[in-house]
């Protein structure tokens, strides 16, 4: 297992490499000068030299991101163009959030999506079946931000069980976090659950196809167990790998909904920063979501490495 | 039959990397030790093994699609290891092969006649009715006829398949086919229907085979020679005859002591000889001594550290086994293969 | 020697008819609902009722009225006309972004996936990279390099999904690069660039076409998304995404604002999946890659019914017999509904420590055979009539536990393919664990030593080591000889094994043989050895049942089998083995094919293929003899040679 993990580590050095050289590049092909928007109309040639030099402009390209990788792995990511705040601190302030909403989110796709997906394949072509797949496919129909406003106004606004707008910390008060939160993942969840619940049909379906299968059912093992014990284990191999890109995709699907529900989490940071071509911030950004993808990946891995021993490296 | 053969291997040697860290780097894995085989003009070798032997692999690299680490490999006049990339056409036509699987040789988005049709469409210049009128032509060699050519393979069965990739094989008149177990996913009531098939063909034009199969007995009924490989190595050689009938080689021995008789009599008597010993390991390959030595039941110390040489056998053909050293020492132990090999 | 032109319908997976029509009537919905839309969206300067522009503030904010058939939004304008206009703008969206994405991502995913290589290595970490950034986020900064606005939105887009048709493209070609016939097409001496345009390509247009629909309905969304939070499609234009935007903002005012767009957004993309949903479906049967026998899925239902004419015969049946089949039939269901035998009339018995072969080619009915007897024929298939006594019960009148009780207990199977009969996430040993703790009650410790036990038994050295094996790691034979181990584990009385020595080298199979005949001295059980191949069945059998198409055609002790066939069929296949005969080609054939079921005659049904056929042959033919037993009339007329 220990050797999965140093390969899988490994493996991340050229994808980290390529992700920076990518942000750094991309946002440098932002059009506007950011030296330009700082000073305005009235500014002086000394005084765009001046902020230039400051905000480090003046250096060719190698330089300036070696100089930024250099302080991004030591976790400061520079400073605002704007408002001065410092990136890290604006994005961590944030991150908890952001991070609530997904894992939540995630959970729910994960109950059930499986549940579903299981219950599908058991029976196929009965009504649960029927049921769970018209589902699945409406689900995948349905935006995300759609399906929230249509919970604030039904939950929030007309029966009031839940707030309509805004987050409360965890630290705060659980119970309050867990209200303010279950509505956005609710909404953001339910698209992830579906194709949760294909993937996990489909899996299921192919290994009670196998001869293993047939033949744990052969040795009279109870049908209980041959579902969950045998078939479980390797259905969810394929879905694993799943997983990992759907949380990818809640986390983006996080950055829409939060403007549903007026959460004031890394989605509204981004926005802002691309409209203010605020470079650092959005380098910012990019980098730490691509941490958390990566920290998931990871995880995910390594449950796949568990669950598949022929993945494993021998 | 002049004497040149029409394809000479010598000393061939095939070898696999296996994956690692980072793509980088990795154990090797030697397919195939030192192989030595030639085939002359119409003539059919036999190349006998079970999985792991290696077979194969010199299947494929006579047909190019894996390279040889080692060796040569001499196709008429033509070196075909030293070609870097790809076979010149005017060898490619000539060699041509049939795989073992009939569910996926063929392309199933094609059609018969495409298919049949494709050497003709790499290699000639032919016009479409004439690409189409040999189409017909070679059908009717492997007894099927022209309405089948617009159908897809998907629609015949395992036995038509294989037909259809011997009518492809033929299409450029080859001097050499390589026949990769051909018949081993066929019941056996079509797999003679394919032999006898391959058997007519073969006296009409004059082909040469290189058929891989692990049945001994039916490589018998059609090889002129058989070579049988173990671990890589090519361990006994000879005349078809010879080799079924009088093998030289413990290892083709226990090959032939394997496959169950159909007399259950006799059937009973063969178990009841037999030794029953523990079971073997999987063989393992290693570095030095006699690929058998761990399985062989008349191993000697010599063969613990010594890779036999190929030594000349009665009847014709080789063997690579110290029973047949011609020095006094071992002269006791070939008497005692004798025995042993005495049905 | 001629062969008659045998043409094989492509076995389609076997529907009930009702489905077939429901997956006509989604396409026919989802086609009509997308025609609709492409028409709305040419048509929408003709269709709508109003400007989509045409501001009106006195009005704004209206619920549905007859002026407005879905109301006005904050600042006046036609909703119903707005969301016309929006299917355009949805059209052109779903358009270019879904054609950028093809075009960047298919050539570029089929290049890298043909050459392989430094190429690939350094294209596939570059979409790694850009895989792990969430797609919005891209998308944000890809926007904000180009500008808000429709088109730079959806080349945004357009870069975003290319990635998957890249790992699709590339995918598919790895996968058809292994094919056999790629091999061939090597051989053959096709370029490169042949092969992939003429080979590759064509097999790659079925899941494209399903990606290009999935695709679709992700770009809707998408832009639906971002136009919300007013990085895509600009205001004052009218696109579903903006058109929730706005009433998202006057929720409370009028929440009947955010109804119209988002229907209409979660109309067509269901639409448009669920097109993609039947295009997968059809295409999968269409493209049949080759006429493979199934596996049907194991179902996890109730024991079949009751046979309804379970007669027990009057004479007593003898002590010691562990198995006794009587007139089993089984039936599978075709595509038109109906059902079709391919077993019919099956008698049989085995004694205890008795070896019964039961002999037959592809498509004879054996391997069924023994999975009705377990009751684990799939789904799809049914034992319908006669009864299967093991030890004096019914296992056809057995509830579903009790079943689950004989299996494992009284009968075990052993497959064809050990690496795939052994569940690969698990240590054989702990498979073996598994099976003696939940059936035989016995703790982990004692367990597991009764399994290390058994391992060694089977004759697998250093049995502890090997225990905490997975299967992929050990070789072929030593998997089979782990799954014999397993299936004996329980001491059952009566043992199946199917083909289990098919996929093992020769002399690897002969160990096993002698494996099963020494467990069987110590066990006792009775053994059901299923096998196409006669000799093997010589070696091992005691008495010898043949099948051909789907009934038992002749059964006799094992030595006057071989020295005095009765039956043609026995006849021509002993001849056709291998190291029957010792002559050159042509060999001895059967001539014609094995009849499917389906197309079975009244009478013989291998009488199409004798020598010896005549009239008497076209009436049904009943297995006749006791200890001897043959189904042919001319059975005893002629003389048969011995084979020696």
């Amino acid at each position: 297992m220990l050797k999965l993990i140093v390969q899988r580590l490994l493996a991340l050095v050229p994808l980290l490499f390529i992700v920076s050289v990518l942000t750094f590049s991309f946002t440098s092909l932002l059009p506007s000068d950011p030296v330009d928007l700082i000073i305005g109309d009235t500014g002086t040639q000394d005084q765009y030299e001046m902020v230039r030099e400051r905000l480090g402009l003046n250096q060719p390209v190698h330089l300036r991101y070696l100089q930024w990788l250099g302080r991004a792995v030591q976790g400061d990511l520079g400073t605002s163009f704007f408002n001065s705040v410092s990136v890290m601190g604006a994005v961590m302030q944030r991150l908890p959030v952001t991070l609530s909403l997904t894992a939540i989110s995630a959970l729910i796709a994960i109950v059930i999506g499986v549940a579903a997906g299981v219950a599908a394949a058991l029976r196929p072509r009965s009504w649960v079946d029927r049921f769970a797949t018209i589902g699945a496919t409406f689900g995948q129909a349905v935006p995300n931000f759609w399906f929230g406003l249509i919970l604030v106004a039904t939950f929030a606004v007309n029966l009031r069980w839940f707030p309509a707008t805004g987050f409360t910390p965890l630290t705060e008060s659980p119970s309050e976090w867990l209200r303010s939160v279950i509505l956005p993942s609710l909404a953001l969840g339910t698209s992830s659950s579906a194709a949760i619940a294909r993937q996990v049909r489909s899996a299921m379906v192919g290994v009670l196809q196998q001869d293993y299968i047939r033949a744990a059912r052969a040795q009279g093992l109870s049908a209980r167990r041959v579902i969950f014990r045998h078939a479980l284990t390797n259905a969810m191999v394929p879905v694993v790998a799943v997983l990992s890109f759907q949380i990818t995709v809640l986390l983006g699907g996080a950055l829409i909904v939060e403007q549903v529900f007026a959460i004031n989490g890394l989605g509204t940071l981004a926005i802002a920063a691309v409209r203010q071509q605020d470079i650092p911030m959005l380098q910012g950004l990019v980098l730490v979501m691509v941490g958390l993808v990566v920290t998931v990946q990871l995880a995910t891995d390594v449950i796949y490495g568990l669950l598949n021993p022929k993945a494993r490296p021998s | 039959m002049t004497d040149k053969p029409l394809l000479k291997i010598t000393d061939l040697e095939v070898t696999y990397w296996g994956r690692s860290l980072l793509g980088l780097g990795g154990k090797p894995f030697h397919a195939v030790k030192g192989a030595n085989l030639s085939i002359r003009a119409g003539e059919t070798l036999g190349l006998v093994g079970e999985s792991g032997s290696g077979k194969s692999s010199i299947a494929n690299t006579v047909l190019g699609l894996v390279p040889a680490s080692s060796g040569s490999i001499r196709f008429d006049d033509t070196e075909l290891t030293s070609v870097k990339t790809r076979y010149p056409p005017a060898v490619r036509s000539q060699i041509q092969a049939v795989f073992q699987d009939p569910f996926s040789s063929l392309n199933p988005s094609m059609t018969v006649e495409d298919i049949v049709t494709e050497p003709l469409r790499v290699h000639t210049g032919m016009n479409r009715a004439e690409r189409r009128a040999r189409a017909v032509e070679l059908l009717k060699l492997v007894s099927l006829s022209e309405e089948h050519l617009g159908r897809h393979p998907h629609q015949f069965s395992g036995g038509q398949r294989q037909r259809i990739a011997i009518a492809s094989a033929l299409a450029l008149e080859p001097k050499l086919i390589v026949l990769d177990e051909p018949v081993s996913a066929l019941d056996v009531s079509t797999q003679n229907q394919i032999i006898n098939l391959l058997y007519e063909r073969r006296a009409e034009f004059g082909i040469a085979y290189l058929m891989i199969a692990h049945d001994l007995a039916l490589v018998h009924h059609i090889s002129d020679r058989i070579a049988v490989m173990y671990l890589g190595h090519i361990v006994e050689e000879g005349p078809s005859d010879r080799v079924y009938k009088a093998p030289a080689h413990p290892y083709t021995k226990a090959l032939l002591d394997a496959v169950p008789l159909l007399d259950p009599a006799a059937q009973r008597q063969r178990r009841a000889a037999r030794k029953s010993a523990a079971v073997l390991e999987a063989p393992r390959v290693s570095a030095t001594g006699c690929p058998y030595r761990n399985r062989c039941p008349l191993v000697m110390a010599r063969c613990q550290t010594e890779m036999p040489p190929a030594y000349t056998v009665d009847g014709g053909g080789m063997a690579s086994c110290f029973l047949h050293a011609t020095d006094a020492g071992t002269a006791s132990e070939g008497a005692r293969f004798k025995e042993h090999a005495a049905p | 020697m001629s062969i008659e032109p045998d043409t094989l319908s492509p076995a389609m997976p076997r529907r009930a008819r009702w489905r077939l029509s429901g997956a006509q009537i989604i396409t026919g919905i989802a086609a009509s609902v997308l025609l609709m839309l492409a028409f709305l969206a040419v048509f929408a300067d003709w269709i709508a009722p109003y400007d989509p522009l045409r501001q009106s503030l006195m009005e704004a904010l209206q619920w549905p009225s007859t002026a407005h058939w879905l109301g006005t939004d904050d600042l006046g304008r036609d909703v119903l006309s707005r969301l016309i206009y929006g299917c355009r703008i949805a059209a052109i969206a779903a358009a270019e972004a879904t054609s950028i994405a093809v075009l960047l991502g298919v050539p570029i995913g089929l290049f890298i996936g043909y050459r392989g290589g430094l190429w690939d290595w350094i294209v596939m970490r570059i979409v790694e990279a850009v895989v792990s950034i969430p797609g919005i986020m891209v998308a944000i900064v890809i926007i904000a390099i180009l500008g808000a606005g429709l088109h730079r939105a959806m080349i945004a887009l357009g870069i975003l999904f290319s990635t998957s048709f890249l790992r699709l493209a590339r995918g598919v070609v790895l996968a058809e690069r292994e094919e056999v016939y790629v091999r061939s097409a090597r051989v053959v001496g096709a370029s490169d660039n042949r092969i992939l345009l003429r080979h590759i390509l064509p097999n790659i247009a079925p899941p494209l076409i399903v990606q290009v629909t999935l695709t679709v309905g992700a770009v809707l969304l998408a832009e639906a998304g971002l136009s919300f939070i007013g990085l895509g499609v600009q205001p004052p234009q009218a696109s579903w995404g903006t058109m929730l935007n706005t009433a998202a903002a006057f929720m409370d005012f009028n929440w009947f604002l955010s109804v119209p767009p988002g229907i209409a957004i979660i109309l067509t993309v269901l639409s448009v999946n669920l097109l993609g949903d039947v295009l997968r479906d059809s295409i999968g049967r269409g493209i049949a890659v080759g006429v493979r026998p199934e596996t049907p899925a194991v179902r996890f239902e109730a024991a079949a019914s009751p046979s309804s004419e379970a007669g027990l015969t009057s004479s007593p049946r003898p002590a010691d017999e562990i198995l006794w089949v009587e007139s089993l039939q089984v039936m599978v269901s075709a595509r038109d509904g109906g059902e079709i035998p391919v077993i019919t009339d099956l008698s049989l018995s085995i004694a205890k420590g008795e070896t019964l072969g039961l002999v037959g080619e592809s498509g004879s009915g054996k391997t069924l055979t023994g999975l009705s007897i377990l009751g684990l024929l799939g789904a799809g298939a049914r034992t319908t009539h006669g009864s299967i006594l093991l030890n004096g019960r019914d296992l056809r009148t057995l509830p579903r536990k009790q079943i689950e009780q004989v299996r494992g207990n009284e009968v075990a199977m052993v497959f064809q393919d050990p690496t795939t009969s052994l569940n690969p996430a698990f240590t054989v040993g702990s498979q073996i664990v598994e099976v003696l703790r939940s059936k035989q009650g016995l703790t982990q410790k004692q367990a597991w030593n009764h399994a290390v036990e058994l391992i060694d038994r089977v004759g697998i050295p250093r049995p502890e080591e090997r225990a905490r094996a997975y299967p992929h790691e050990l070789s072929g034979g030593m998997a089979q000889r782990i799954a014999i181990a397993r299936a004996l584990s329980c001491n059952p009385s009566l043992l199946i094994a199917d083909e289990p020595t098919t996929a093992l080298d020769v002399t690897v199979q002969q160990e096993i043989l002698d494996l099963f005949r020494d467990l069987q001295d110590e066990f006792g059980m009775a053994i059901l050895f299923v096998t196409h191949d006669l000799a093997v069945a010589a070696d091992i059998c005691d008495r010898i049942g043949v099948m051909y198409a789907g009934e038992l055609v002749e059964m006799a002790d094992v030595d006057p089998l071989f020295a005095d066939p009765r039956h043609p069929y026995t006849r021509g296949l002993l001849s056709a083995m291998p190291h029957a005969s010792d002559r050159n080609p042509p060999l001895p054939t059967i001539r014609g094919n094995v009849p499917r079921p389906g197309t079975w005659p009244l009478g013989c049904r291998f009488s199409n293929r004798c020598d010896f056929k005549s009239a008497a042959c076209d009436a049904r033919i009943p297995l006749v003899g006791t200890g001897r037993q043959v189904r042919c009339v001319r059975a005893g007329e002629f003389d048969m040679e011995a084979v020696s």
